[in-house]
């Protein structure tokens, strides 16, 4: 087996992490959504970035990456492509998914509980031999494809700093526990205690804080738990800037990147105390 | 059937069809028969209870304390067991025969298998879960009131032409009348007829397993719980509440991520939509997305330690406190009296 | 056997706008999507189908681009489609709608079994279901939360009630109306909704399903909407309860008792 990119490595290379989303199930012109995807796709692994493709992001039906990959044809270079896995899906889905990125040679992947829906079937305890618990999170099905699948894939987990902090960082505890290596935070406008907890605790742990890339930082409301009114002089890339400042040992993962308007100005925005210096 | 303006008047009386379920009338009935009698009372009408089922007899005398003046029973073994097309059929010829101008029933998973069966071999129309029921004083008309698009909007329905007029109402959305003893009534007996439908299924079992139905979206009371429940086992001390009036138990995403209670009980954007009586909201803090799952509820209740969430603020009745000592002791308050 | 699933194309409800001058739904805009019951009754059509053997058909009566959510059907696993559009159809309630949808099915032919989702959540009557089966005078079975059994003879169903539930066994020709308890849909795959894009979907008129007009559209209709309101504002009145546990416990069952909800 080939080695794997470290995610360490990413951080170190300066690459970005470009969240995509694949088309949604009720795209008005599935053919343009899928273009589009494509276009971004390519320009992202083009550029040397890692692409996050999200799963059925807010419980919203989408594609999945690896079908939407295979179906276009679209390369595959190691290290290049993430995708997110969450608990709504069938067993047999799942491995179906995991079968298609070993296929792919894709092999990082982010593990959340993710957003459900009525549509979506949810992992049933005992089929990831999880007994212990009502119902199964990330936690589980992080345990589980550690289990079944050792050493082929490199897992990440979500951090969600918004979150009572006790509870929050241990559910760290146990993910990590559960085979986690990286970790991927929830968007973060400014310097955050609770991930500076983090970094002092896992020093070794390759972290990834979530940049916010739209002007909209109202939508972040349900992310964070309380109302943030939208704010004219937000500026998404001042604060991605201020963002690598305050963490220059983390990566970075773009959420909502205007590819129109933002993407030509990413070659500057990772400034570190060496180039500042 | 479609009918002239003229006549309107050859169709008399107010119909409430009695809600039987397991061998027993149920409490939705008495709730039709009291809308069923101020209806009746606007025109000076009679109201009728129509009762089917096998060895129901003895309960016919009871609904005449609940406001009927006549009670249509039919009791006969073969309508054990819900066998919506005989008892359509049976319906049917029933209404032939007595021309009632308006039958009410029950908003329930019978009534709303039967009713508009019914509907269709009447030849006539039906309105579903009407919240509000009431005579127009020009044409004496039914009019019918309900939500539409999960409550955004109420919409006014009647039926001009087409007698007799069907509705539905969901249980505990219409007020029973005080029960009158000793109220005096007559009690009609019909039997099934030879021409009428056969029964075209068999029913084999009944099951009850109140359990088993995590129905929210029909559930008059909700108990529901989130990040405040603290665990698996506190979801216990709501299924005792729950038990106690006959409530649903629903959960935030917060509790379902934490692994605390399956999805099926998830309420919000990404689980269920409810728009139930009384919704107790414990330990929910009142995220946007629970929120936008609930908020149509008729009256809110918030148990919580901080009076300061969204979920407080949005209570009808809000209570500050803590949710493991404040519900043992509602459910003791509910025992005592 | 056939199988006949109908399903309806809604407005999608997080889409649902209340226009704040006339209080009316807001359609311009909204989108459309299948029935979200509906899906559970085309996967349920597509099992027994399976099962049983035969072809499942999806019909739907809905103005021309109602046929998106016929697409869709084909994408989770129908063998064909079939709408029914026409002007004589619009205004249509459910007593009009159930006997275009029964003309329909008798037109098809050879059809045993008809599936629908339990109700439509734009209307919510549920009424759709057993109008089917009234007009075509066969048996019904409502709020089924599970088939136990299917053979060529009929179906063993647990259909769901306020207290649990019932098992019952019926013949063919019947209609079933479906809860979600019944499965989990299939997602569709890109491969199956490309596939889809490409399916030619018939278009049947009042004079395809030999339907009497008088009795379609709103001369065919028994109910009239004769307004519509906002529903009355929430209550602020908000009341707050602290003090020991006995104390607020007690405060609260009486208000409860007070608003007749105990």
């Amino acid at each position: 087996m080939q080695s794997m990119t470290n995610m360490r490595d990413h951080i170190i290379s300066r690459r970005y992490q470009v969240e995509l989303g694949p088309p949604r199930q009720d795209a008005p012109d599935l053919r343009a959504a899928l273009d589009q995807f494509a276009q971004r796709y390519r320009r992202v692994l083009d550029s040397g970035y890692v692409a996050g493709i999200t799963d059925n992001s807010m419980g919203l039906l989408a594609f999945q990456g690896t079908e939407t990959i295979i179906e276009l044809g679209l390369p595959v270079n190691p290290g290049q492509v993430m995708i997110h896995l969450n608990t709504f899906h069938t067993l047999e889905n799942l491995h179906q998914i995991l079968e298609d990125c070993l296929r792919l040679g894709i092999r990082q992947l982010l593990i959340i509980s993710g957003d459900g829906s009525d549509r979506l079937p949810r992992l049933q305890p005992e089929e990831v031999g999880a007994t212990q618990v009502a119902a199964v999170t990330a936690v589980e099905l992080l345990a589980y494809i550690h289990r079944v699948y050792p050493g082929r894939f490199e897992l990440g987990a979500a951090f969600n700093p918004y979150e009572p902090r006790e509870h929050e960082l241990d559910k760290l505890a146990r993910k990590l526990q559960a085979g986690a290596s990286f970790l991927i935070t929830q968007p973060l406008l400014s310097k955050n205690a609770v991930v500076d907890e983090v970094l002092r605790r896992y020093p070794d742990l390759p972290v990834f804080v979530e940049a916010w890339m739209s002007r909209r930082i109202s939508l972040l409301s349900e992310a964070v738990g309380y109302e943030i009114k939208d704010d004219p002089s937000f500026d998404p890339i001042l604060t991605l800037k201020q963002l690598h400042r305050d963490y220059p040992d983390c990566g970075i993962y773009l959420s909502l990147l205007g590819f129109k308007t933002q993407y030509d100005l990413l070659g500057d925005t990772w400034v570190t105390r060496h180039t500042e210096g | 059937m479609r009918i002239k303006p003229e006549e309107k008047n050859s169709w008399r009386h107010v119909w409430a069809l009695a809600e039987v379920l397991g061998g027993q009338v149920q409490p939705v009935t008495h709730e039709l028969l009291g809308i069923a009698r101020e209806l009746a009372d606007t025109r000076g009408q009679q109201v009728w209870a129509v009762l089917l089922g096998a060895g129901t007899a003895g309960q016919a005398e009871e609904l005449i304390a609940w406001g009927a003046d006549r009670v249509l029973l039919v009791d006969e073994p073969q309508l054990r067991g819900f066998q919506d097309e005989l008892e359509a059929g049976l319906l049917t010829r029933l209404i032939g025969k007595y021309q009632p101008d308006i039958l009410l029933g029950a908003a329930t998973a019978r009534g709303r298998a039967l009713m508009p069966r019914v509907a269709v071999l009447c030849e006539t129309g039906l309105t579903a879960d009407c919240t509000g029921l009431a005579i127009d004083p020009d044409s004496g008309d039914l009019l019918q009131t309900r939500p539409a698009f999960g409550g955004n909007i109420l919409a006014t329905i009647f039926s001009a032409s087409h007698r007799p007029q069907l509705a539905t109402v969901r249980p505990r959305v219409m007020r029973a009348r005080e029960r009158e003893e000793g109220r005096t009534g007559q009690v009609i007996r019909e039997g099934l007829a030879a021409g009428d439908s056969p029964a075209m299924k068999r029913v084999l079992e009944v099951f009850q397993d109140r359990e088993s139905v995590v129905n929210l979206g029909h559930a008059q009371i909700i108990v529901s719980g989130g990040r405040g429940v603290k665990s698996a086992r506190g979801f216990d001390l709501l299924r005792a509440l729950a038990d106690k009036v006959g409530a649903a138990v629903g959960a935030s995403r917060a509790a379902i991520d934490s692994g605390w209670i399956s999805y099926a009980h998830q309420i919000g954007q990404t689980g269920q939509t409810v728009q139930s009586k009384v919704y107790i909201a414990c330990g929910i803090s009142g995220q946007i997305q629970h929120l936008v799952g609930m908020q149509s509820s008729d009256t809110i209740i918030a148990i919580d330690k901080d009076p300061d969430t969204p979920m407080m603020r949005l209570a009808d009745i809000a209570i500050v406190g803590d949710l493991f000592e404040v519900i043992p002791e509602i459910i003791k308050e509910i025992d005592r009296v | 056997m056939k199988i006949v699933v109908c399903v309806k194309q809604v407005p999608a409800s997080s889409d649902a706008q209340i226009d704040p001058v006339t209080k009316r739904i807001v359609r311009e805009g909204t989108r459309a999507v299948l029935n979200p019951f509906d899906t559970y009754a085309l996967e349920e059509g597509v099992r027994l189908a399976r099962q049983l053997g035969g072809q499942v058909i999806a019909l739907s009566m809905g103005p021309p681009k109602a046929e998106a959510c016929l697409r869709e059907a084909i994408s989770l696993g129908v063998d064909q489609a079939i709408l029914l559009s026409d002007r004589a159809f619009g205004g249509s309630d459910t007593y009009a709608t159930s006997y275009a949808l029964a003309r329909a099915i008798d037109t098809i032919g050879g059809v045993g079994l008809v599936i629908c989702g339990k109700q439509a959540v734009d209307g919510d009557t549920a009424q759709v279901g057993p109008g089917i089966a009234a007009h075509l005078g066969w048996a019904q079975a409502t709020y089924v939360m599970k088939v136990e059994r299917a053979d060529k003879d009929g179906l063993r169903l647990r259909r769901m009630n306020e207290e649990g539930w019932d098992v019952v066994e019926v013949g063919f020709p019947c209609v079933l109306t479906v809860l979600k308890d019944i499965n989990q849909p299939r997602v569709p795959t890109l491969r199956g909704v490309l596939s889809a894009m490409e399916e030619q979907i018939p278009v049947w008129t009042p004079a395809d399903i030999g339907a009497d007009t008088g009795k379609l559209g709103l001369d065919g209709s028994p109910t009239r909407v004769v307004r519509t309101a906002p529903p009355p504002p929430r209550q602020t009145a908000s009341k707050r309860l602290a003090g020991s546990p006995a104390q607020v416990a007690g405060e609260l069952v009486a208000d409860l008792r007070t608003r007749g909800i105990l």
